[in-house]
């Protein structure tokens, strides 16, 4: 009888083995792979800094003067740090759109909240606001009009319809894009920025980013205290409110934590594609679908592989750049590809 | 056992149902699904819903474990009005296995049975172990698989276990078999009986009314949104009951000290016409059903009394012409018989054993044949033939068939009484011959 209750573990992966004795080896294991991370991006760049020198540097904290200081401080630190948090945010928003939308193709975006922000975005441009807090402040402004307008679309007699707010979603996304079109089109000069701002970067974000992107914590850390709920939607809102679960309630505050990670993800990074959709399913594949696992291993996944992913932007053509978005796609696309052939499936 | 720490302490203790429902009413939208229903269940109530699809038996489970609200009246949980319950507080006095259960996602089934105890909170005292609840249902084996592998019998005894995680004291069960095998659906049940005697109080939603027959202590029929009927199932489930629920013409039996229902399709309209069977010692109760089935009128006789055949036409509420047990056929029974012959479109003749004691229902087939009455018989008649009689038959016009199947294909074949050709005959062109004419088998 025991080998029968071990075939359903007997080809899973290892990770998988170790969320079964417990979460906490495999959060240890992706933690340690994303300080790995971290600690490649500080040091990789057109000038390499050796792993005793970037320790010299973390204990010398930021000093005037040293330009190696300058580089560590000023350049790569804010933007390792806002490109991690901002791959989390994307992660946990992915992990919790796909369970409450019960859709594996949900990314962060099909909420509408990416295109309001970057409609706001885009009227800062236009308006000339660029260098100022004035965009992100309307990209977030943007964001969560959007979540609001959804939102109400959504709501029937004091419910939240799943479906409906899915496809209000997508059409306000489909509008807002259009709005931006034609925003395009009339500020013709500023179109490169657009284009630019729309595609997502970390180039040249300082400590003001990594202080937006770090209100993205808190709501990082929410869901976490809601895994049993998770865990009970995954079989659908009728199933967790007959075991007792409040549905409504956990619905409305994973909704809003969603958006407002979304929201601030875009608002400092511009629009980044795959880590939202791709980081789920894969984590899912290595750990279950037990939120206990999968939420805070996604969240660091996520953070790793946007970590990578602009250390690749800003390396594999130096001194040029190539768009973020374009690498998450490129390594994550076949990484995706791999493990669904090898796991047996998505979900 | 754990569900029995919630279980007060005495039955009838303080006399307060456990659930009551008083005048309900519910609709979706503005279409109307239950009607002024109200009954109460008692701790260790063990009751089954049955009533036709769409009768509001799932929406009526909704509303006891308040996930519907009345659009009017109440619906009372231990006193307390449903509305009143947070979710939580609801899932520890009512669980409910639900009609329909699907996960997508590759959770280990220890995984999902202990979603059940969520109503309990963190305090892993008190929220029972997984493994031992299943070990309970007989299913130990399947802790370590996924769920999304098991069929739909496992699948079945899991959400069970997983709603008894809840360790409320009543379970709600909607067609918790429809998807079990006969050895899983009764294991289901006598499993159900069992944390019954537990004090568990138990509401199932069930289709198979012989299961309902048996298993339950009570039966609520559910009829167009309506309580059609409640109380002890052999109460509750009389045939008239069920024709005027379901639709359809119901027989009780009584077999090995138990009592069955059997169904019949009820018959739109006319009747086809009027067969009369000359049978016995159980040559003629498969014929007897297919004919009514078919919608035939149909007659018997003479059959002695607790004749399988007789008792079956007895079931089957035919008009027949009976002797007493072990008695030759006597003048009343024999005049009854003819009577009864000579008022059908055709006399069937099945392949009983003829001795003395019943030769003269060969007599009055010869007299029916005499005046112009069809008599078809199985061949089989001339075989046990002990009183050599059935030769006369044959030589009185009678026309043969090998076997039951054979007759009554023949039967079915044609229409009788004023009733027009049926399709054998149309088939055939205008051969059809008058009323007594040749059957659509070759004889």
């Amino acid at each position: 009888m025991s080998d029968l209750a071990d075939t359903g573990t007997g080809r899973a992966a290892p990770l998988r083995r170790a969320a079964r004795a417990g979460v906490w080896p495999g959060i240890l294991l992706v933690a340690a792979v994303l300080v790995g991370c971290v600690m490649l991006a500080l040091a990789l760049g057109p000038a390499s800094l050796s792993p005793g020198r970037i320790w010299d540097l973390l204990l010398a904290g930021p000093v005037g003067g040293d330009l190696d200081n300058a580089i560590f401080w000023q350049i790569r630190m804010p933007r390792v740090l806002v490109a991690a948090l901002v791959g989390a945010a994307l992660a946990v928003a992915g992990v919790i759109l796909q369970d409450l939308f019960l859709n594996p193709l949900t990314d962060p975006y099909v909420t509408g909240v990416s295109s309001g922000a970057a409609l706001g975005a885009t009227i800062g441009i236009a308006m000339h606001l660029s260098n100022l807090p004035w965009m992100t402040v309307l990209a977030i402004v943007g964001g969560l009009g959007t979540l609001a307008l959804v939102w109400l679309a959504a709501r029937r007699r004091g419910r939240i319809d799943i479906f409906v707010l899915l496809l209000a979603g997508v059409t306000i996304s489909y509008l807002a894009s259009a709005v931006v079109t034609v925003l395009m089109i009339k500020a013709n000069e500023d179109m490169h920025a657009i284009v630019f701002w729309l595609m997502g970067s970390f180039s040249g974000r300082g400590w003001s980013d990594v202080e937006i992107a770090l209100v993205t914590v808190p709501f990082m850390a929410a869901p976490l205290f809601f895994t049993r709920e998770m865990d009970i939607l995954l079989q659908g809102e009728k199933r967790a409110l007959e075991l007792g679960v409040e549905v409504e309630r956990t619905k409305r505050m994973l909704l809003v934590t969603a958006g407002v990670l979304t929201a601030l993800a875009v608002s400092v990074s511009g629009i980044i594609g795959f880590v939202g959709l791709v980081v789920p399913h894969i984590v899912r594949l290595l750990v279950g679908p037990g939120h206990r696992a999968l939420l805070p291993v996604s969240l660091l996944a996520g953070a790793s592989m946007m970590v990578v992913a602009d250390l690749l932007s800003r390396t594999i053509v130096s001194p040029n750049e190539i768009p973020v978005g374009v690498v998450t796609t490129f390594v994550g696309a076949p990484l995706f590809v791999y493990l669904l052939r090898r796991g047996r499936r998505v979900r | 056992m754990t569900v029995d720490d919630k279980r007060p302490t005495a039955a009838g203790q303080s006399g307060e149902p456990l659930v009551a429902l008083r005048g309900v009413d519910f609709a979706y939208d503005e279409r109307p699904v239950l009607r002024r229903i109200g009954f109460e269940l008692r701790p260790g109530d063990f009751t089954g819903i049955v009533g036709p699809n769409g009768s509001g038996k799932s929406t009526l489970v909704d509303l006891v474990d308040g996930i519907l609200q009345p659009t009017s009246g109440e619906v009372l949980v231990r006193g307390r009005r449903t509305d009143r319950y947070r979710r939580r507080d609801m899932a520890r006095e009512v669980a409910l296995v639900p009609q329909h259960f699907d996960l997508d996602f590759d959770l280990a089934v220890r995984e999902v049975v202990e979603m059940g105890s969520y109503c309990r909170g963190k305090d892993a005292a008190s929220c029972g172990d997984p493994e031992q609840m299943l070990a309970r249902l007989g299913i130990a084996d399947l802790a370590g698989r996924r769920f999304s592998e098991l069929s739909g019998g496992e699948k079945q005894l899991v959400v069970l276990a997983q709603a008894l995680m809840q360790q409320a004291p009543l379970l709600l069960l909607d067609e918790p078999a429809s998807a079990l095998d006969v050895s899983h659906q009764l294991r289901l049940f006598d499993l159900l009986k069992e944390l019954n005697a537990d004090g568990l109080t138990v509401l199932c939603i069930l289709h198979d009314l012989n299961l309902a027959l048996h298993y339950f202590d009570k039966l609520l029929v559910l009829s167009d949104g309506e309580v059609a009927a409640f109380g002890p199932p052999d109460d509750v489930l009389r045939p008239e009951v069920v024709e005027a629920v379901y639709g359809v013409r119901a027989y009780l039996h009584r077999h090995a000290g138990r009592t069955y229902l059997t169904f019949s399709p009820r018959l739109r309209g006319e009747r086809r016409g009027r067969v009369h069977l000359v049978c016995g010692g159980g040559t003629g109760a498969g014929m007897m059903r297919e004919l009514v089935d078919a919608g035939y009128e149909v007659t018997a006789g003479v059959l002695n009394a607790l004749d399988t055949d007789e008792e079956t036409g007895d079931e089957l509420g035919l008009r027949m012409a009976v002797e007493a047990p072990f008695t030759p056929i006597g003048d009343a029974a024999h005049a009854e018989n003819l009577e009864l012959m000579h008022a059908a479109d055709l006399v069937v003749v099945s392949a009983v054993p003829v001795s003395h004691g019943n030769a003269r229902n060969i007599d009055a087939a010869r007299d029916a044949l005499r005046s112009g009455i069809p008599v078809w018989a199985d061949e089989g008649v001339c075989v046990n033939d002990f009183a050599g009689v059935t030769g006369a038959l044959a030589e009185d016009g009678a026309r043969f068939f090998a076997g039951e199947e054979e007759l009554l294909a023949a039967v079915r074949g044609r229409s009788f009484g004023d009733g027009r050709a049926s399709a054998p005959g149309a088939a055939a062109g205008q051969a059809t011959g008058p009323k007594d004419g040749p059957p659509g088998a070759a004889g």
